[in-house]
């Protein structure tokens, strides 16, 4: 089936499955492994992709329902030579570990900064909450969402 | 300014923050075949048959493959080899492998699977460690012959002493017996004495990427496999005697794993990868455990049942100590004795206990493998010792961190086990240090703070762990250094990188030797082909070793190229020149010739160093067992902690939450803060979840909870800021005064967090993790 | 492989529906593809429902409030009108899942699944619930506690669909209150929950009081004899416990493999005595 969609703000047609999970449309179809699988059950959200700008978890989605979606995934955050503010600040502060869980604690912290852009320490864990993460305990990445919203704009809380 | 010390940030944080490095799971390519496995999904039978033919009729289907296709001895152990690649005589679990099957994609695989059928005869099977030892057992394993080879190995005799020819004791994979003193006697010299038992619970290391990797026979005749393990090295060997194929044509790489904590420390795809990958050559093959299969086949934390009696006089002095561990091994040796070996030796924490009776067994039963996690058996002996010391705080009347500190061992005493503290012990500091801190200071406050149907508790505990592989097998690290032609030096690693950042710290290292900016720095990544052999990501050690290793490499480079950059100085002599970042400066006149101008005047031997180091080992003996001693007792290099948790417990519906944690530290001197805290995050958070919410629930050797919504670990909710604290500290046979850090912060959250309980309402729970049912029944009782 | 439709009008998901009676029809997702990969369902169609403007968004329409069975818990998390009166389904959403689930999950998903464990399910029984379902040519309305049947069961009809819910405004209850007793605090089933509308005079006498638990029974467990007792009695610890007493004799829990029956009662009772703290703090 051909879909047509936005991928990280580039007019995308695909020819897939329409029964084709999405996580597997972008890693093996597209290439873009930068979306995680750690369950596909939906308990992990590594797989986290935006979709129209609300962060979804993209094992539980097929390819049918991206057609005329605005899809961003990690690789349309920043790039390596030109990360995102959130990037660097998870780089500064230590927030990377393994980094499995990385790209989807970055999606969450974008889609959680835009409706909150000066979220308390408790709001964060709650924005996070869905991104399960076995190797920091969670606090650098606290930290790092913390000081990219007052990069961002927002203040400090 | 020194490197060392300063929190330089992670080498691999910009590749993976931006979602461009490939793990082993990310590599994809039209051509790539899919392979997967059939679990026997029971725990113990006779293997009449297993019928392939359906399965591979499957269109799509290239082959479906059995033990009779593997070519060499079909087993795998990193002590014992006793784990089919795939299970030829019996099934001895439920995540036991059957058949392979070899496809063109996954949905053909799945299918497939289906129509794989096992013939069997059910067998009676064993599911707790002291019933698998009684004379009645079912025998896990009917042959020995693992032990007997390791009994080869050590050059033993049936007959002679620790070795009985015929195994008296059943399904027993090593036991261990270590004293001091006479505890017996000792005991009735005590004026306090406590007595408990604990039943730690199987733990799911839960990394986030799943095993996996992919495999190709390439037309040179070498398999390349590129998987997910903590062990490139190993690994080859392992997947060369089972498999049947000379090790020199099997290449492995390793990436970064995205998490391993122990689990992928061995072999889990390699072997059937390489199975899979030689019956098709050219074609690459690649596997990938969903979460499912990972919770059904991977090894798991060791459940254990640990019968613990403290005694002390009446100023707190500890008197005596007996302990009894029972490790539930499962089928397979996968470091079972090794683990074991490690709780015993830290049976008795880091307290000096004249007399003392230990005891464990790591036993064979037909659940779930248990295997290397993070903390590797002293997570268990942790949590019952350092219970035991709170309880008897109680009952002498003297506070817990006083009857520690009466206790705690200092350099140059023996500990529980009749070793001498031969290297820097900072387990007082580490106490006085938590006594100072405003969580400990304000612990009545807390207490007192508590809400409406709500009570507040404090608690510590002591923790320590060993570093490396104990007294026989050889700890080293093989570093090699390279000043590349563009001027650039090229650290080749050893040892993988599995999250917890030692690529970068090699990386300061060789900086901080060679006085280099870390953007002159290059990392290869392990590489059976291209890196050196240098042990396994584990035990604590990757740092030291493989550290010690990059520094005596690194300074024979400085000092090749200084000396060669000297000899093309007319007037100067061997002081005046120096490293910088980029180049080479002669001290006296400025003048500068960079590295790229300079590795043109090296020979190839001149510019590439390899640097051996092996790690010290005790030079006692606490006890004649060679075979235990094999296992890795005793250790001579240990890092100590002081933990605190501040808990909250709900007395309607029995959660405990952690609202303040901190860990003071004795890892001797950091090199990098940030990594050094990361670890002890990272450990503190899956010591919590150990502690309130992680059950591997597994009946009659079938897991129950075998996924993440049924298996939960900590999520961002559930896990308190956490203060990290560090000793002055200098280890001095460590890189820099560095110590092990990667386990030893698992080992306190459980004992703290029950301490706090029983300190904010007199319950504790025996039987782990502190689930609120089972608190709320404890609460009940003691009304 | 299974073929994905995705109407965007009534109209065309009722054509799909007679056309293809065996399909499977979804909302979020986040209940059905779980259910699909373990292998509990077996598809050969699957329906999205998302893009059907029409069944989703909340109208106020004075004494009731419908809402559109595809309203994500997102979006009513965000909506003023649920926000301002019905203060105890907004705490249950907002632990419901984690923050993606919470973006994709429906409210009629919820009542559909009708797992014993659906966190929105209480506040729905307590809000007097109805929903609304609707055939080609016809539509009911359901009150939600005759609706669901028991675990995973539902009054559902062969081709009939659910398309909103209707809420009644309680505006006498002054005290909302949600409780979920999970695993951890995020993405976790509940082992039990508990919500509560009250309503409390200025002489801390409780006028009336409503309860409904989940997983504590096949549904939705209601007790009408805990609510009778409590009426005109003062909130206190006295009055409380003996509603918890009589609550935990109307629940009818399981043993599974996240808690016991035992536990699940013990604390469905607890859970009641909660309520004494909450008048002196704001809703």
């Amino acid at each position: 089936m051909k879909i047509s969609f936005i991928l990280n703000g580039n007019d995308t047609c695909i020819d897939v499955a329409p029964d084709k999970r999405v996580i597997d449309v972008l890693r093996e179809d597209l290439g873009l492994t930068g979306t995680k699988e750690a369950c596909g059950s939906g308990e992990c959200g590594a797989c986290t992709v935006l979709s129209d700008g609300e962060t979804r978890l993209s094992c539980l989605m097929v390819a049918a329902q991206l057609q005329g979606k605005n899809l961003v995934t990690i690789e349309g955050i920043g790039s390596e030579n030109a990360l995102h503010p959130i990037q660097e600040a998870f780089i500064e502060h230590g927030a990377v570990q393994c980094g499995f869980c990385t790209p989807g604690m970055v999606l969450s912290t974008l889609a959680l900064l835009k409706t909150n852009p000066s979220p308390s320490r408790e709001e964060i864990r709650e924005g996070i909450s869905g991104n399960l993460c076995r190797c920091t305990g969670y606090q650098k990445i606290v930290d790092a969402i913390s000081a990219a919203a007052v990069r961002m704009g927002g203040q400090d809380k | 300014m020194s490197n060392i010390g300063r929190s330089m940030p992670r080498i691999d944080a910009r590749a993976k923050v931006a979602g461009t490095e490939k793990y082993s799971v990310d590599y994809y390519s039209p051509n790539f075949l899919w392979a997967g496995v059939k679990r026997a999904g029971i725990p113990h039978a006779v293997i009449k048959g297993i019928e392939v033919e359906s399965a591979r009729k499957i269109p799509g289907v290239i082959d479906v493959l059995t033990y009779k296709d593997v070519r060499g001895s079909n087993r795998q152990g990193v002590v014992r080899k006793d784990q089919p690649v795939l299970a030829d005589d019996r099934v001895r679990h439920c995540g036991d492998a059957l058949a392979l099957v070899i496809a063109e994609d996954k949905e053909t695989i799945n299918r497939a699977l289906e129509q794989v059928v096992l013939d069997y005869d059910p067998l009676p099977a064993v599911f707790d460690p002291e019933d698998a030892l009684k004379p009645d057992a079912p025998l896990v394993h009917e042959d020995n012959r693992s032990f007997f080879d390791i009994m080869e190995k050590l050059g033993l005799k049936p007959g002679s002493p620790f070795v009985q020819e015929d195994n008296p004791e059943k399904n027993l994979l090593l036991k261990g017996s270590l004293s001091t003193g006479d505890a017996k006697k000792a005991f009735n010299e005590c004026n306090a004495v406590v007595k408990a038992c604990f039943e730690v619970p199987f733990q799911e290391h839960a990394y986030l990427e799943t095993e996996a990797g992919w495999a190709v026979l390439n037309k040179e005749g070498t398999l390349e496999i590129v998987c997910s393990t903590q062990t490139p090295f190993r690994d080859r060997t392992e997947v060369a005697e089972a498999i049947g194929i000379e090790q020199e044509r099997i290449r492995i790489i390793a990436p970064y794993c995205g998490g391993a904590f122990g689990g992928k420390d061995g072999i889990t795809v390699q072997s059937l990868l390489a199975l899979a990958a030689l019956r098709c050559p050219g074609r690459p093959v690649k596997m990938w455990w969903n979460r499912e299969e990972s919770f059904v086949s991977s090894a798991k934390r060791h459940r254990a049942r640990l019968y613990y009696r403290l005694g002390a006089k009446p100023d707190g002095r500890f008197h005596a100590l007996e302990a009894r561990i029972y490790y539930d091994t499962g089928p397979y040796d996968h470091l079972g004795g090794v683990v074991m070996a490690l709780g015993l030796e830290h049976s008795g924490g880091p307290y000096r206990i004249p007399n003392t009776d230990l005891k464990a067994w790591s036993v064979y039963t037909n659940n779930p493998v248990g295997g290397a996690f993070r903390g590797f058996g002293v997570v268990q002996a942790t949590a019952a010792m350092e219970q035991m010391v709170d309880m008897l705080a109680v009952k002498l009347g003297i506070s817990p961190l006083e009857l520690r500190l009466c206790n705690t061992l200092k350099k140059g005493d023996k500990n529980p086990i009749g070793v001498t503290m031969t290297g820097s012990t900072g387990i007082e500091d580490c106490l006085r240090s938590l006594k100072n801190t405003p969580l400990w200071k304000d612990r009545e406050n807390w207490k007192a703070s508590a809400g409406q149907f709500k009570r507040r508790g404090t608690g510590i505990a002591a923790v320590m762990q060993g570093m490396g592989y104990g007294p026989v097998v050889p700890d080293i690290g093989n570093a090699r250094i390279e000043l590349t032609e563009d001027g650039k030096f090229r650290v080749y690693c050893g040892v993988v990188d599995m999250g917890q950042g030692n690529a970068t710290t090699y990386a300061q290292i060789a900086c901080e030797v060679l006085n280099q900016d870390i953007s002159n720095m290059e990392l290869v990544l392990p590489d059976t082909s291209r890196t050196l052999p240098s042990g396994s990501a584990s035990a604590s050690r990757t740092t030291y070793t493989f550290g010690n290793a990059v520094i005596g490499a690194a300074e024979i480079l400085k000092e090749r190229i200084v000396n060669r950059a000297n000899e093309l100085s007319p007037d100067g002599t061997g002081d005046d020149m120096a490293l910088i970042p980029g180049g080479v400066r002669n001290v006296l006149t400025g003048e500068e010739i960079s590295l790229a101008e300079i590795v043109v005047l090296l020979d190839d031997a001149d510019r590439k160093v390899t640097f051996h180091f092996q790690a010290p080992v005790s030079n006692e003996s606490p006890s004649q067992d060679p075979i235990l001693r094999l296992h890795g007792v005793p250790h001579v290099v240990f890092s100590f902690g002081a933990h605190a948790a501040c808990v909250e417990l709900d007395e309607l519906t029995g959660r405990i939450e952690v609202k303040k944690y901190i860990a003071v530290t004795d890892c001797g001197r950091i090199i990098n803060p940030q990594l050094f805290e990361q670890q002890m995050h990272g450990g503190i958070a899956q010591g919590i979840g150990y502690a309130l919410m992680e059950e591997l629930v597994v009946e009659d050797g079938v897991i129950n909870t075998r996924d993440l919504a049924t298996y939960v670990i900590p999520g961002a909710m559930d896990i308190p800021d956490m203060d990290s604290v560090t000793v002055d500290s200098y280890e001095k046979t460590g890189p820099f005064g560095l110590k092990g850090a990667g386990e030893i912060s698992c080992n306190g959250p459980l004992a703290a967090i029950a301490n706090a309980l029983a300190d904010a309402c007199g319950v504790r729970v025996f039987r782990l993790p502190m689930i609120p049912e089972r608190v709320l029944a404890e609460l009940h009782n003691n009304k | 492989m299974r073929n994905v439709f995705i109407p965007e009008t009534q109209k065309d998901l009722f054509d799909i529906i007679a056309d293809k009676p065996e399909a499977f029809l979804f909302a979020g997702g986040t209940d059905l593809f779980v259910k699909l990969r373990s292998g509990l369902v077996d598809a050969a169609d699957l329906v999205s429902l998302e893009r059907i403007n029409d069944l989703k968004g909340v109208e106020d329409n004075g004494d009731e409030v419908f809402i559109g069975a595809c309203t994500t818990h997102s979006a009513l998390l965000a909506d003023s009108v649920i926000k301002k009166h019905f203060p105890v389904l907004v705490k249950s959403l907002m632990v419901l899942g984690s923050p993606q689930i919470r973006n994709m999950g429906t409210i009629g998903g919820n009542i559909i699944t009708a797992s014993p464990a659906g966190d929105a399910l209480p506040p729905l029984y307590l809000l007097g619930a109805e929903v609304e379902l609707k055939k080609k040519y016809s539509s009911r309305l359901v009150s939600i506690k005759d609706f669901i049947k028991g675990p995973g069961e539902t009054d559902l009809a062969p081709g009939e669909v659910l398309t909103g819910v209707r809420l009644r405004k309680y505006p006498e209850y002054n005290l909302h209150h949600y409780e979920k007793v999970g695993q951890r605090n995020s993405l976790a089933i509940s082992i039990v929950s508990f919500a509560a509308v009250l309503n409390i005079n200025d002489a801390g006498i409780i006028a009336r009081a409503r309860f409904a638990w989940g997983s504590a029974g096949p549904t939705v467990i209601t007790c009408e004899d805990a609510e009778d007792f409590l009426a005109g009695r003062p909130l206190s610890r006295e009055s409380l416990e003996h509603a918890a007493y009589l609550a935990r004799k109307a629940v009818t829990p399981i043993d599974d493999v996240r808690a016991s029956a035992e536990y699940r009662r013990q604390v469905s009772g607890n859970l009641i005595l909660r309520i004494e703290g909450l008048l002196n703090r704001s809703e």
